[in-house]
């Protein structure tokens, strides 16, 4: 056990020293930080040039109310809520309103020359908008909208919505129904979202609560997410760890000193240690930033132990089967090929996490959380959904998980022990299936 | 008693036979030497003492330890192909590798110290193994395999690549680990070094055990047979003489193998050449190693 012990704290050493490990700590903080803080910076970098598009307006009828509400919205939508005595920043392009004499040209003929416009850069877009757009009989027109910056969306949005508005409100008049009140009779009736009411020991009942997207989603995600990012910065750097010893004709030396089990289990001990110590980084932080924000009551205590548990049977698992793999190969190429089964498994909560937060208690996502390889990530996810799991189901999943890791272990042992010492053989499947039959 | 007891071992892989029916005793305190050409057993020999692997057949006993790895902390063992953590720092690995052999880590870090500042690497141990020369590397694997102060020392090819100096410095060591009663084996290609340096030589070809004692024992087996000269004239009239077996000519001097009266063989030569110097000798570790695996031998 000493052995073990000695090779898990070096190896763990190692890592932590290492700039890997600083550049990984901070790597999943300042991503986040830069998602949060990259639109915030830059929000006021969007192009504000003017946007010019000309109308062709078959109807008649919009138009007039088009050229108004951009007039408006030049004067007063486009710009940042300035305080006091500041400035007004212009956050967003004008549009400005070319209207276009439709009796002039064929409806053709207006394409191919606003078309050239807009080659040129005269315009940045025009439109076409049917005769019969207003037409409420089912004989419905259409409204075009032509550009060769597609990407850009947000006047395509507005033309819409405001040709919208105004088709509606000219169809309300020609059906001689009052707009206001059918707005008001057709208004949507409010969904609200709770959990269950309960009454508590002393017969009080108690009120459901409104359900928190904190809670029910981000908890769960963030907890899942985080056991998927600790498997897969700790397995494939166990790979690459066994490949560089055999590589590095290092193995030999270690396997006089020490049995290939005894290597195996520190290893895994020291990307275990190595897991923990991220975890327990990440989780701090994000519990401060819960209590600062004042949603930590929103966090079930025991999510945490059961964190940490199927972390340990995560790091195990992945670790072993990573490992009997840099084994088993001679150089990097080959494990990238056999990298991929494995890989694959480690995904799986990836891959059905959405239908299983959506249903944490259906079949599928029963089923699916008591697939071994998948029970830590996906057991966690569920068990995060608030009300939680009962206990039998987590228990059974645990016990599972753990039988599969003791079958994994012994295996990988056997494979490792084997591999380690194997030199120019190809590395496959079946050379590994060979020596995990062998005496 | 004997450090290391092999009786009967023999080992496959699939087909091919590593090592056949092996027996050898080696006694504490020696110097044994194995030697052999490539791909004749003798990593897998060492390997099986090792408990690396195991044998199919046979019974290893290594310090009154039999079929275990009990052993292993009182073995250091240098392998044949070295390799050493590269982003470690020289302090850190020494330390690392004396405590995955049980040491303490405080006993361990003196030990340390001794053996860098013997070596001349001591205002290195704060470097990282990738600033090291080829040299100096392969001093820093030679004491973490000696720095736990193992009772038997394994070292597989311990001076091959090694400049002039630092072999010295090795071979200094390892007389120095004879002389403190450790026993050492080691694996070479150097049959000088082998001949010098060696209480014991074992030599295995093709698996089977070919020769196995001391130096003396060994060149008695093969008697007097052998003329070590230095002639001026045609050097191609040595082959034409009676009883002679086989010429090696070194530039500066001769060796004649050969089988008869040595003075029928020097009147003869002096008749055609002139003679700067004839001796009688036994054949040198070097002229029977190349008697058992020439590649004649080899290619049977």
């Amino acid at each position: 056990m000493n052995k073990i012990l000695t090779i898990a704290f070096t190896e763990y050493g190692n890592a932590v020293r290492s700039k890997a490990f600083i550049i990984g700590l901070l790597a999943m903080p300042l991503m986040m930080g830069l998602m949060i803080a990259i639109p915030q910076l830059t929000k006021d970098k969007v192009d504000v040039s003017d946007r010019a598009v000309a109308i062709v307006d078959f109807s008649g009828e919009i138009v007039g109310v088009l050229e108004s509400r951009a007039l408006m919205r030049n004067e007063n939508e486009i710009f940042s809520s300035a305080a006091e005595g500041e400035e007004r920043k212009q956050i967003q392009p004008k549009f400005n309103i070319e209207r276009v004499d439709t009796t002039r040209a064929s409806r053709e003929e207006h394409v191919l020359q606003l078309s050239d416009r807009v080659r040129s850069g005269e315009l940045f877009a025009f439109v076409l908008i049917d005769e019969n757009v207003l037409d409420s009989s089912g004989a419905e027109g259409k409204t075009a909208y032509h550009t060769r910056t597609p990407t850009f969306q947000m006047l395509p949005s507005w033309l819409e919505m405001v040709i919208n508005e105004r088709v509606q409100s000219v169809r309300f008049e020609q059906e001689g129904l009052d707009q206001t009140l059918v707005e008001r009779i057709t208004k949507w009736s409010r969904l609200e979202r709770l959990g269950l009411a309960s009454r508590s020991e002393s017969g009080e009942v108690e009120e459901a609560k409104k359900e928190n997207r904190i809670a029910t989603f981000a908890i769960p995600a963030v907890s899942m997410f985080l056991l998927f990012m600790m498997v897969m910065s700790s397995a494939p750097a166990l790979l690459n760890g066994v490949l560089e010893e055999k590589m590095q004709k290092i193995v030999e030396f270690l396997v006089s000193s020490v049995t290939p089990f005894q290597l195996m289990m520190g290893k895994l001990l020291g990307a275990m240690l190595v897991s923990l110590t991220l975890s327990i980084l990440y989780l701090s932080s994000a519990t401060y930033i819960a209590w600062d924000n004042g949603f930590l009551d929103l966090i079930p205590t025991h999510l945490f132990f059961w964190f940490f548990v199927f972390l340990i049977l995560a790091i195990l698992i992945f670790g072993s089967m990573f490992l009997a793999i840099g084994a088993t190969c001679n150089e990097i190429q080959d494990a990238q090929s056999l990298m991929f089964p494995a890989m694959l498994m480690v995904m799986v909560p990836v891959m059905t996490w959405m239908p299983i937060i959506q249903s944490p208690t259906g079949t599928f996502a029963r089923w699916m959380s008591l697939f071994p390889p998948a029970t830590p990530m996906l057991m966690m996810l569920r068990m995060a959904v608030p009300p939680g799991l009962p206990l039998w189901e987590v228990l059974l999943g645990v016990c599972l998980a753990v039988g599969f890791t003791l079958l994994i272990v012994l295996a990988a042992g056997k494979i490792f022990r084997i591999g380690i010492l194997s030199q120019g053989q190809n590395a496959s499947f079946g050379r590994m299936l060979k020596w995990l039959l062998s005496k | 008693m004997n450090a290391v007891e092999i009786s009967g071992v023999s080992k496959s892989f699939g087909s091919h036979t590593a090592v056949s029916d092996l027996d050898l005793s080696v006694p504490e305190g020696s110097v044994y030497g194995f030697i052999g050409p490539n791909g004749s057993g003798k990593t897998t020999t060492i390997r099986m003492i090792l408990h690396i692997i195991h044998p199919d057949k046979g019974t290893i006993e290594v310090m009154g330890k039999a079929g275990t790895r009990a052993a292993n902390d009182r073995i250091g063992y240098l392998p044949e192909e070295r390799g050493l953590y590269k982003k470690m720092t020289v302090n850190r690995l020494l330390l690392y590798y004396a405590t995955i052999k049980c040491m303490e880590r405080k006993d361990a870090k003196e030990q340390a110290e001794a053996w860098l500042e013997r070596m001349g690497l001591i205002e290195w141990k704060t470097r990282k193994i990738e600033a090291l020369s080829k040299g100096m590397a392969q001093k820093v694997q030679f004491i973490a395999t000696v720095i736990s102060r193992p009772k038997l020392v394994i070292l597989d090819e311990p001076f091959s690549g090694l400049d002039p100096v630092n072999l010295d410095v090795i071979r200094q060591a390892v007389v120095a680990l004879k002389e403190q009663g450790t026993t050492v084996i080691f694996s070479t290609h150097d049959m000088e070094m082998a001949e010098r340096m060696c209480d014991s030589i074992f030599m295995i070809y093709r698996g089977k055990k070919v020769l196995d004692g001391t130096l003396s024992q060994i060149q008695q087996q093969y008697g007097e047979d052998t003329i070590r000269m230095s002639i001026e004239g045609d050097r191609g009239t040595l082959n034409r003489l009676p009883g002679v077996m086989g010429v090696r000519d070194f530039g500066q001097y001769q060796e004649l193998r050969f089988s008869g009266d040595p003075q029928v063989i020097m009147k003869q030569l002096m008749e055609s050449v002139s003679v700067q110097s004839f001796a009688i000798t036994k054949p040198s570790l070097h002229d029977i190693f190349v008697r058992i695996a020439s590649p004649k031998e080899i290619n049977e």
